[in-house]
């Protein structure tokens, strides 16, 4: 009896498991919570200072944020003196030293920060008005001495020094320097000489000129009540002496009109860090500005679409997000990552196609709506901050939002349907007015992002946002190695003499974009000396070049010309199938200059001496043996992109450069031995 | 798998890692049948809940063969179960309008969800399915080994003074597990087997060896309920959870050696070995930190980076652990100042606090800066429940959230110099000098 009961006993248990739960049903949400936004007071001082009061008694604790809202400056040669002069603030007042501040706050336990644009400080309540007595003191009689001046130029040269070392930290200034140009204030950043420029003067003049209460907004959040802050903020600040601020205004970036490829070289680099960015306009609190919220989050505003595609899908990299920032100016749009090398160009393929989706697909209902569940959430999770209820007030001050912007969010956000989104990816994204930037080595990775660059072209840039010319540095040759012997490795390289003199005839096509044209480039070649090149737009031919193998010829929309004196000599070099075979046949003299770098790459520098006394260059990469550029005297061509046609390799995507001017060709097909005609290279009359 | 931060990251950003504040934090705490500890803290201010599960397994757990794996894990966790489909843990809690994330020390392993509160069980659900079922097969432990090696280049490999916390506690220890730390090495986890991974969360991710402790806008009774369905019925581990008892042998010796890093300016690590957290010495070498690095008129930032400035940074940092850890200190030399002069420097001020006086007034403001500290830690509801797991795993105790102000506030003048005099010795630490690779001559 007592066993059969035990066993029963068991079985319900089991059974009474069993039916209990069915884990393959996810729970379904409670009634959705009321989302309160905290509320705020606020009132202004006869001097102008517009306070905002947010009362939250869960924590002892009054933080402050006084924040001054000018015109961005631009600093110049003095570049960093605004944010020299901030740390200045908290070094001295006219009865406190340096030492007294540091020990008066540390000794109540407080925290107290000064920047160039205000003062952020938090204490217990039981010691805030011994806060508020040195924060006022700091704001109305800040006293800048020379000695503390040297010592934050010394600190800073110091950081800027460790800078040079970190990618993340070269990637935004030099980001900057290409949206906004280093005429504009957000694209300014120190160097080390900017900073020696600094004088105590000039700080001095920014803040006696810039800290007025009538531009000043102070945001109170905590432990106080209204009635007490009141007179508190009356007896710190009401001394406080208002002045006219000085406006500015400056001529607002663009995005590029065709997407540049820039890197800055860190020859160690184990990860490439890579931002697509360019400038943008959108304002806060405008139409779009939810909308085009809700647009990013799906590409990468979080663990979305980016994060998806880069890391989970393709082990690319830790993380891959995006932003669209909104400014009052001028805002921006980044999507960024660090990833490994060999893959940098494959990641920003990747970011490419994410953006080209959303600008093409519409997002699903059932994607949109957990895009909308999120920031939802996030809302309402920023709320436990009782900060976040003193930054709306403050936004809905400064960018003069209606009053019930963020009580509406939710409402606004819910809102949002499939078509904004699409319409926002329209606006907002463009992937082909970007800056495709990378921080990273530059050796692995350069000539595989040439290609996202409309002009096929790498700017290079040093760390402070500089130009560069990574060529010039000319290097000695290993001891060995001739001009026969790079040419000779180029011979193998693609393919062999055995194989080259086997080709009687070459047939290219290739294609280029110009102003919005296509036109296509149509390239015939036949042993020993003949040649052709067709340029045609929309199957018309608009421009032909021959040479039977003794005269040659320019047809064009203004009728036929024949080419002599010297263009036609440079052809009969040209037309020479395999010249590389026979340089010196054709009394072709050739000379190793040295190792220079180019498009990332070490590459030996061959001079050519024509027979006519004409000079041109080539560039062979030291690793590959492969042809990568030639400099002759119309300009400069890179070759890239290698690839075999029966057994021979050819460069598939080559830039040319004539004066401002370059375009990139892409070949279409090579076909060899075709066994053209003759008659395809004479003349038409 | 995630976004998370190793747990390093808060190790360097906080200060004083403790306790307490004005109000007292109430809460419920309980065992499952099967051994998993709830802690429950009710806070119905703002309508948000943080549900997470501490898993007590950290690097210290790993086979010196497989270091790495419990950090993996991290990654390996957000890879689904039979019901929850690979991709859609993240779509799931997104979904509902929560953010999560996770991490790892030496020690434990923290997973957590903040939701809107009336997602509370679908919080619950998450967890549970991953810690009775989590799905483990090779595409996903193809994608995390690949994602692991670039978060180790960002974090560490690419990061000027990147490697300072392996390198430091690869020279401190000889024998016991914390001489690797919880990113491991990239082999190993690319030699692992499957079964290896398998059995790794058989062993450590069960019931018996994890604290959930949820804190927010929660009705108890409801929450006990929904914690009882997804949690009641998951088997406790049978696999033996191993606890490494292996004692490092005192450090006879400073041990002193150099890195060359990609860097532009030396800088001086100087490690000493301490106390396991929760012992008095630990909590007077806490109010020593705040003594020598926090805040402006600190000893070694007023003494070093303000008034001598041969430093453009100094910091000190209790590197606190269940077995014996490390206090250190790191200091980023001036341009033009040698890593020599910043060592002295340190040293002279660490011999000041042995020597010289520490006076009434700058005790009290150790005691201010540390209740203000306190009172801050707790003011999210992640911050209360990763507290209490924390205090409740560690020490067996969580209500120490609201009496380990008391420890601290305990710590006299006296004590701080005596475990000055016993720990901040030359034979018990490790220096390290920093040096940028071009100053490396010879060699390989």
């Amino acid at each position: 009896m007592k066993k059969i009961f035990a066993l029963t006993f068991i079985l319900s248990i089991g059974l009474s498991g069993f039916a209990q739960l069915d884990r393959s049903i996810k729970p379904q949400p409670g009634p959705a919570p009321i989302v309160k936004i905290g509320s705020y007071e606020t009132f202004v001082l006869s001097n102008g200072l517009k306070v905002f009061i947010v009362e939250n008694h869960k924590i002892p604790k009054v933080t402050y944020n006084l924040m001054l809202d000018y015109d961005p400056i631009l600093e110049k040669t003095t570049a960093g003196y605004t944010d020299i002069a901030g740390q200045l603030l908290r070094t001295g007042t006219s009865t406190r030293t340096k030492d007294q501040i540091d020990e008066d706050i540390d000794f109540i336990g407080a925290t107290l920060n000064t920047s160039s644009t205000g003062i952020h400080a938090s204490a217990l309540t039981k010691h805030n008005e011994r806060l508020l007595a040195i924060m006022s003191d700091i704001i109305m009689n800040a006293q800048f001495k020379q000695e503390e001046l040297d010592k934050i130029v010394k600190q800073t040269l110091s950081g800027l020094e460790t800078e040079k070392n970190e990618p993340a930290s070269i990637s935004r200034r030099v980001g900057a320097v290409l949206m906004y140009g280093k005429d504009y204030p957000y694209g300014e950043s120190a160097t080390e000489e900017s900073i020696r420029n600094i004088t105590l003067d000039i700080c001095t003049q920014f803040y006696k000129t810039y800290f007025k209460p009538n531009i000043a907004y102070l945001a109170i959040v905590g432990d106080i009540t209204v009635a007490e802050a009141k007179p508190l903020i009356e007896k710190y600040f009401g001394a406080w002496q208002k002045g006219d601020v000085p406006t500015s205004k400056f001529v607002t970036p663009v995005a590029p009109t065709a997407s540049t490829a820039a890197i800055v070289d860190r020859p160690n680099a184990v990860q490439s860090v890579i931002s697509l960015c360019y400038p943008q306009q959108l304002i806060p609190g405008c139409d779009d500005a939810i909308k085009a919220k809700v647009m990013n989050t799906v590409l990468g505003g979080g663990t979305f679409r980016l994060f998806t595609n880069l890391r989970e899908k393709h082990s690319f990299t830790y993380g891959a997000y995006s932003q669209l920032n909104s400014d009052e100016l001028i805002g921006n749009f980044q999507a960024s990552a660090n990833v490994r090398n060999s893959v940098t160009d494959s990641a920003f393929t990747e970011i490419l196609y994410e953006m080209n989706r959303l600008r093409t697909e519409k997002v699903t209902d059932e994607e949109l709506s957990m895009i909308k569940n999120y920031m939802t959430g996030t809302f309402s999770l920023s709320l436990e901050s009782p900060q976040t209820v003193a930054n709306f007030a403050l936004n809905i001050e400064k960018y003069k939002l209606p009053k019930d912007y963020y009580v509406n969010y939710l409402k606004n956000l819910a809102a949002v349907t499939s078509d904004d989104v699409f319409t926002m990816a329209n606006k907002y994204l463009k992937p082909n007015n970007a800056y495709i930037f990378a921080v990273g080595k530059s050796a692995d990775i350069a000539e595989k992002l040439s290609k996202f660059s409309a002009d096929g072209k790498i700017k290079y840039y040093d760390i402070y946002g500089n130009p560069v010319t990574t060529e010039n540095k000319i290097k000695p040759v290993p001891v060995g190695v001739t001009a026969e012997s790079v040419i000779k490795k180029y011979v193998v390289a693609i393919g062999g003499e055995k194989k080259l003199v086997k080709v009687k005839d070459v047939t290219i096509k290739m294609t280029t974009t110009m102003q919005g044209m296509t036109l296509n480039f149509d390239s015939y070649r036949k042993a020993p000396n003949k040649i052709k090149t067709d340029v045609s737009m929309n199957g018309m031919v608009m421009q032909s070049q021959v040479y039977d193998g003794v005269k040659a010829y320019m047809t064009s929309m203004k009728g036929t010309e024949e080419i002599k004196d010297k263009d036609l000599e440079s052809i009969k070099i040209q037309a020479v199938s395999n010249i590389e075979l026979s340089y010196a046949k054709n009394n072709i003299h050739t000379k190793l200059v040295g190792i220079e770098t180019v498009n990332g790459k070490e590459a030996y520098n061959i001079e050519l001496t024509m027979p006519s006394g004409a000079k041109s260059t080539d560039y062979y990469d030291v690793e590959t043996g492969l042809r990568i550029r030639s400099i002759e005297e119309q300009g400069t061509t890179d070759f890239a992109d290698y690839k075999d046609v029966n057994g021979i390799k050819f460069p598939f995507s080559i830039a040319q450069e004539m004066g401002p001017q370059s375009f990139k060709l892409q070949v279409i097909s090579v076909e060899i031995n075709k066994k053209l005609a003759d008659t395809l290279f004479q003349i038409k009359k | 798998m995630k976004k998370k931060n190793l747990f390093l990251t808060c190790l360097l950003l906080g200060t004083v890692a403790c306790c307490a504040q004005s109000g007292k934090i109430d809460f419920t705490e309980y065992n499952l049948d099967n051994g998993m500890h709830v802690i429950l803290h009710q806070d119905n201010t703002t309508p948000i809940v943080a549900v997470s599960i501490m898993y007590h397994v950290g690097s210290k757990n790993e086979n010196p063969e497989r270091t790495g794996f419990a950090h993996f894990f991290e990654h390996l966790m957000f890879e689904g179960s039979p019901n929850i489909k690979r991709g859609e843990y993240f779509k799931i809690a997104q979904n509902a309008g929560a953010v999560n994330n996770a991490n790892t020390s030496w020690d434990r392993t923290f997973y957590f969800e903040i939701l809107p509160s009336n997602q509370l069980e679908l919080g619950l659900w998450l967890e549970s399915e991953r810690l009775f079922h989590l799905r483990i097969d090779s595409t996903g432990v193809e994608t995390q080994r690949g994602v692991v090696k670039e978060e180790r280049k960002q974090s560490y490999d690419n990061r000027p003074y990147g490697s300072l916390i392996e390198q430091t506690f690869s020279h401190a220890y000889k024998v016991h597990p914390y001489r690797w730390t919880p990113i491991g090495s990239a082999q190993y986890i690319d030699k692992a087997t499957l079964q290896e991974f398998i059995d790794f969360h058989d062993t450590y991710y069960v019931p018996n060896n994890a604290t959930l402790s949820i804190s927010g806008d929660i009705d108890i009774k409801q929450a006990k309920e929904w914690i009882k369905k997804y949690y009641n019925d998951i088997p406790k581990g049978k696999k033996q959870i191993i606890r490494p008892t292996i004692v490092e042998p005192k450090q006879e010796k400073e041990v002193r050696d150099v890195v060359y890093d990609n860097i532009q300016l030396p800088a001086v690590v100087e490690a000493y070995h301490m106390p396991a957290q929760g012992t008095a010495d630990y909590y007077a070498i806490s109010m020593l930190t705040t003594l020598l690095a926090d805040g402006e008129s600190s000893r070694l930032t007023k003494s070093i980076v303000d008034k001598q400035q041969k430093a453009m940074y100094v910091g000190a940092f209790p590197i606190a652990l269940e077995d014996p850890g490390l206090f250190l200190m790191f200091g980023i030399v001036n341009s033009g100042v040698t890593p020599e002069e910043l060592e002295k420097a340190i040293d002279d001020e660490i011999e000041k606090i042995k020597t010289d006086e520490i006076t009434e007034k700058e005790f009290q403001k150790l005691k201010n800066k540390t209740e203000n500290d306190l009172v801050t830690k707790y003011s999210t509801q992640s911050g209360i429940a990763e507290s209490l797991a924390n205090f409740y795993m560690y020490y067996g105790n969580a209500n120490l959230i609201n009496t380990s102000i008391e420890k601290y506030m305990k710590v006299t003048i006296e004590d701080m110099k005596t475990v000055a005099k016993k720990y901040l010795t030359k034979e018990n630490r490790v220096v390290l000098y920093y040096l940028p690779k071009s100053e490396k001559k010879g060699g390989n």
